[in-house]
């Protein structure tokens, strides 16, 4: 059995974090989320997959390769028209029964050994969600899928779609059929093969997480980092402190006086230290430094960052690439966030910061703010709002 | 400079063969063919590249062979000089790599005892020695032939009466080989044969080896059997497959933020301040080093031009860049200099020749180079590897950035070693260096830019490149790229000296890619380009982010991100790749194997 793995889209919600990487390439406790999908694909047997790339396509082609020994095919969406179009240029590799996977949501071993053991010509793999309302929210008779409604103007039922599918080939004449009317979405398929009169069979997944927002980051890193097997390399020096699970990537040196709490996941060449605290659930990227007498507390790092002495961050997002001088302070509270004309209100939010920023000593942030990629913002500022992306603030 | 290889195990010969010679075919195009012992000796060969051999083919039985893929040195590009050789009784099949400098005369010896030669090359005159040295052990035969042979040479025979075993020999020439479980492999490199091992054994210089389905034994001159010690290569086949690029050179350069990581990996301290390199090497380093000599050949010796400037000046000590080529006949040889030898693969024949030179001479060695293993690591006093992982596309790229990023580690570590660089200073450069690949990051983000200006190359017949100080190194890199892509005729100079002569050249429709960085050169380069202007042709400037007045000056302008130092010479090299990696493919060239090139250059 092959795998198709939707890989092509943005995430625009996930703004400034998918300027320069597709959603997919997200770091989740050290591993994009796309690596997980594969993991889960490859771990139940499947080795021949086949990836559809479009948005910043080369990202993913120069880390995945060919991935571990998987056979991997990348076929190129150009417009990102819906899931079923995407699923549309896999067409010419698929010759039997397949699965398709969407690439930027996290599942596991056993939800996927579950769908492709399941007889049924077509099942799909569906999940309970606390808001339906976002998502394809199914509708369920006696195990078997009755109907899929797009985002859904009345509040109903408690399952959704994840998006992960077993089919057969013949899947690919009906999204043709539509597509000629200018459908181009999956679901509107599906409901379309239910109508026929086709049997779907429904299965309840184990873990599924989506990433919609920015903060979705800091949650599912929390989640995550948990179930990420420990590795320990690089040279610890004398007078460290570590309790709890720590990973330490190769050639990453943690400087005397270091405390830190695990779950925490270092990243490969990094420096910590002398005498910085890290606090669980918290996840650094390779080669990225960490300057004395700081502390980071359920944060995502991410690779290539700097963070200067005496700087205090905790349920924060640092984007790749970022140098922040000495005394930084993100501070953690309750905040209003606005996102594409919704609002969202989080409590314990610390800021979100884009990457490639430059951010010169002194500088705070109070919670919940979103500093866009590539942003200056010189010494001794305060930043009370959100500052999108090439900003220089003086 | 052929690619070889051989099989004796238990798989069908002809697929292992084609699969591996797939992987060497950088190393020469123009032919191909294969040799397989079954119930007989099967040959088959082609003019062009693997896959009109593939293609063609037909099927052989046999699970012991040899294959080879050829870049055309003595005698022109057809079937009869394509390997595997055969001898006349058609009892012996040979490949070969490399070039024997006595054929000659040996040939005149042979037709005088009635050998008929059916091809032009010094190859067949091995294999028709190796048959008249015959008597039943095609192992003596190989050794008694080699003693004859002067030259470069890695062969590998097999012979009918012998079909469980395949000898290989090796002088100046590259051959591995790889260990598998009742297998057993031997290859011009490791990479093409990292689809079934990575356990390596290296030849040395003189030594012969028998490969049999089992075991491997190695033989010295004086048929004493040597062991060797088996050595794990970590790279990955993956890291040799183009996983969705259109082009090998393509994947590299995008590899290049990752490869700059590896190259500075567990070598740059920002929090200690220090830089750290091998013990050999910071022993080397710390002798009274009175000049440095760089030898490379190609782009190796333009990345050592680079070196040059950045060496000199955080050092102040004197650095000549040579081309092994020149060097080793005609380079003066002093003690207290330090020797670099910069050479991507290893196995650069006229950099090996310039090394033995000099340490003959009693300089001090040191090498440069991207292979563990390969033959420069072994003949010099100490290496320090680019860990860029194997580069497929004949045109250099990620390991030229590497190769440069570890020539600034020697300056750097010299400089401290020397008191010419202090802590502090040392601690600014070192966050530039951490800073590289983000701004490698940003530039590759920006490919779609670059390509908008490539369309302005697309159709022109001649290309200038200028730059000062360390950019006019880059400039003849830049040139050489696109050269040897796109097939564009292109010109690297000096900007100051274009007056001196290249300015007569110059045409309105000759662009001018400047490579203007904010330092003392600035105004000049801008004057420069004043000059330029006013003969015609368009400016295509490559500037730092922030420079706004360069707008008035040239037509097009490529920013390199954040403020101009001396390592912005990393960016502004992939910006260079990325220009003429466009243009070559706008003009629809075959650009991962560009005419009459190959690789690694292991002939002289």
């Amino acid at each position: 059995m092959k795998a198709v793995i939707l890989a092509a889209g943005e995430g625009r919600r996930l703004r400034p974090f998918t300027e320069t990487i597709p959603k997919v390439m997200l770091p989740v406790a050290n591993k994009p989320v796309l690596e997980y999908v594969i993991d889960a694909v490859k771990n139940n047997g499947i080795n021949e997959i086949v990836i559809v790339v479009g948005y910043k396509k080369e990202v993913i082609m120069e880390h995945f390769k060919n991935y571990k020994g998987a056979k991997i095919t990348y076929v190129v969406q150009e417009k990102q028209l819906g899931t079923g179009h995407a699923l549309l240029h896999a067409k010419s590799h698929i010759k039997d029964t397949f699965i398709i996977l969407s690439g930027d949501n996290i599942i596991d071993n056993t939800s996927i050994s579950k769908l492709i053991k399941d007889d049924s010509k077509y099942s799909i793999l569906i999940k309970e969600h606390p808001n339906p309302s976002k998502y394809g929210a199914v509708f369920i008779e006696r195990e078997k899928l009755r109907e899929i409604v797009e985002k859904p103007r009345e509040e109903v039922g408690k399952f959704i779609s994840t998006g992960i599918y077993k089919l057969s080939k013949n899947i690919f004449d009906i999204i043709e059929e539509l597509a000629n009317e200018g459908i181009y979405d999956l679901s509107s398929t599906i409901q379309s093969i239910v109508d026929d009169g086709e049997k779907i069979n429904t299965i309840v997944a184990d873990l599924w997480r989506d990433i919609v927002y920015p903060w979705d980051l800091i949650h599912l890193n929390e989640t995550m980092i948990n179930r990420t097997p420990s590795i320990f390399g690089g040279t610890i020096e004398k007078g460290v402190t570590i309790k709890g699970d720590v990973s330490v990537g190769k050639d990453t040196t943690i400087y005397s006086g270091c405390y830190i709490v695990g779950p925490v996941i270092i990243g490969k060449g990094c420096e910590i230290g002398p005498n910085v605290c890290i606090f669980p659930s918290t996840t650094i990227g390779n080669n990225s430094v960490i300057q004395p007498f700081s502390q980071v507390g359920n944060t995502v790092i991410m690779n290539d960052s700097r963070i200067g002495s005496c700087s205090v961050i905790k349920n924060s997002v640092i984007g790749r690439g970022c140098i922040i001088e000495n005394n930084f302070s993100s501070i953690d509270g309750s905040s209003t966030i606005e996102i594409e004309g919704e609002f969202k209100k989080l409590e314990k939010i610390g800021s979100m910061i884009g990457e490639d920023c430059n951010i010169e000593s002194n500088v705070i942030v109070k919670p919940g703010k979103i500093i866009g990629r590539k942003c200056n913002i010189s010494s001794l500022k305060i930043i009370d709002d959100n500052i999108p992306s090439n900003s220089k603030v003086m | 400079m052929c690619g070889i290889v051989g099989y004796n195990g238990f798989r069908e010969a002809n697929k292992v063969l084609i699969d591996c010679l797939k992987r060497l075919e950088y190393r020469g195009y123009d032919s191909a063919g294969i040799g397989v012992i079954g119930k007989k000796l099967q040959v088959f060969k082609e003019v062009g590249e693997i896959s009109k051999l593939e293609e063609k083919i037909p099927s052989f039985e046999g699970d012991i062979g040899i294959g080879h893929t050829r870049w055309a040195t003595h005698g022109a590009v057809t079937k009869e000089n394509a390997h595997p050789q055969l001898s006349s009784n058609k009892k012996i099949a040979l490949i070969h790599n490399g070039i024997i400098e006595n054929f000659q005369k040996l040939k005149e010896d042979l037709e005088k005892k009635g050998v008929k030669f059916a091809s032009q090359t010094d190859s067949e005159v091995i294999v028709q020695l190796i048959n008249q040295n015959y008597t039943g052990n095609l192992r003596d035969a190989v050794i008694n032939t080699i003693k004859q042979l002067k030259g470069s040479y890695a062969i590998v025979a097999a012979c009918k009466e012998e079909p469980d075993i395949l000898v290989g020999a090796r002088n100046e020439s590259p051959l591995v080989v790889g260990v598998g479980d009742n297998e057993n492999f031997i290859a011009s490199d490791i990479s093409a044969l990292l689809k079934y091992t990575n356990r390596v054994k290296y030849l040395d210089d003189g030594e012969i080896c028998v490969l049999s389905k089992k075991d491997i034994k190695i033989f010295n001159k004086n048929t004493k059997e040597v062991t060797k010690e088996e050595n794990i290569i970590t790279w990955e086949l993956k890291d040799a497959e183009k996983s969705g690029f259109p082009h090998f050179m393509l994947k590299e350069i995008f590899e290049q933020p990752d490869t700059i990581n590896k190259a500075l990996l567990g070598r740059v301290s920002e929090i200690d301040r220090s830089i750290r390199l091998h013990e050999k090497i910071e022993d080397l380093l710390n002798y009274d080093i009175k000049s440095i000599r760089i030898l490379a050949c190609g782009t190796s010796y333009y990345s050592g031009l680079v070196g040059k400037y950045l060496i000199e000046q955080l050092t102040d000590i004197p650095v000549i860049v040579e081309l092994a080529s020149e060097y080793r006949y005609f380079g003066t040889k002093s003690e207290d200099s330090l020797i670099i030898g910069v050479t991507q693969s290893g196995e650069t024949a006229d950099t090996l020749a310039a090394l033995r030179e000099a340490k003959n001479a009693g300089c001090r060695t040191l090498v440069i180079t991207n292979v563990m293993g390969s033959t420069a690591t072994r003949i010099s006093d100490a290496y320090i590897l680019t860990q860029s992982g194997p580069e497929i596309g004949v045109a250099a790229t990620k390991t030229f950035t590497s190769q440069i990023l570890i020539l600034l580690l020697i300056a750097f570590k010299l400089a401290s070693l020397k008191n010419k660089l202090g802590a502090d200073e040392l601690s600014k450069y070192i966050i530039h260096l951490k800073e590289l690949p983000r701004k490698v990051r940003e530039v590759l983000d920006n490919s779609d830019k670059i390509l908008n200006i490539a369309l302005e190359l697309k159709n022109v017949d001649s290309v200038f490149f200028i730059g000062r100080g360390i950019n006019y190194p880059l400039s003849l890199e830049g040139a050489l790229k696109l050269k040897e892509i796109s097939y564009i005729h292109a010109e690297g100079f000096a900007a100051g000296e274009l007056k001196h002569g290249p300015f007569a050249l110059l045409t309105q429709v000759t662009p001018v890619i400047t490579i203007v960085t904010k330092d003392n050169t600035y105004d000049k380069m801008i004057a420069n380009i004043g000059e330029v202007k006013a003969r015609g042709p368009e400016v295509i400037a490559i500037a730092e982010e922030n420079d706004s007045e360069i707008e008035k000056h040239a037509d097009f302008v490529i920013r390199f991100p954040g403020q101009s130092n001396p390592l912005s010479c990393i960016p502004i090299i992939v910006i260079l790749q990325l220009l003429a990696y466009h243009v070559a493919n706008l003009r629809e060239c075959s650009i991962d194997k560009p005419r009459n090139l190959a690789k690694s250059v292991t002939v002289e």
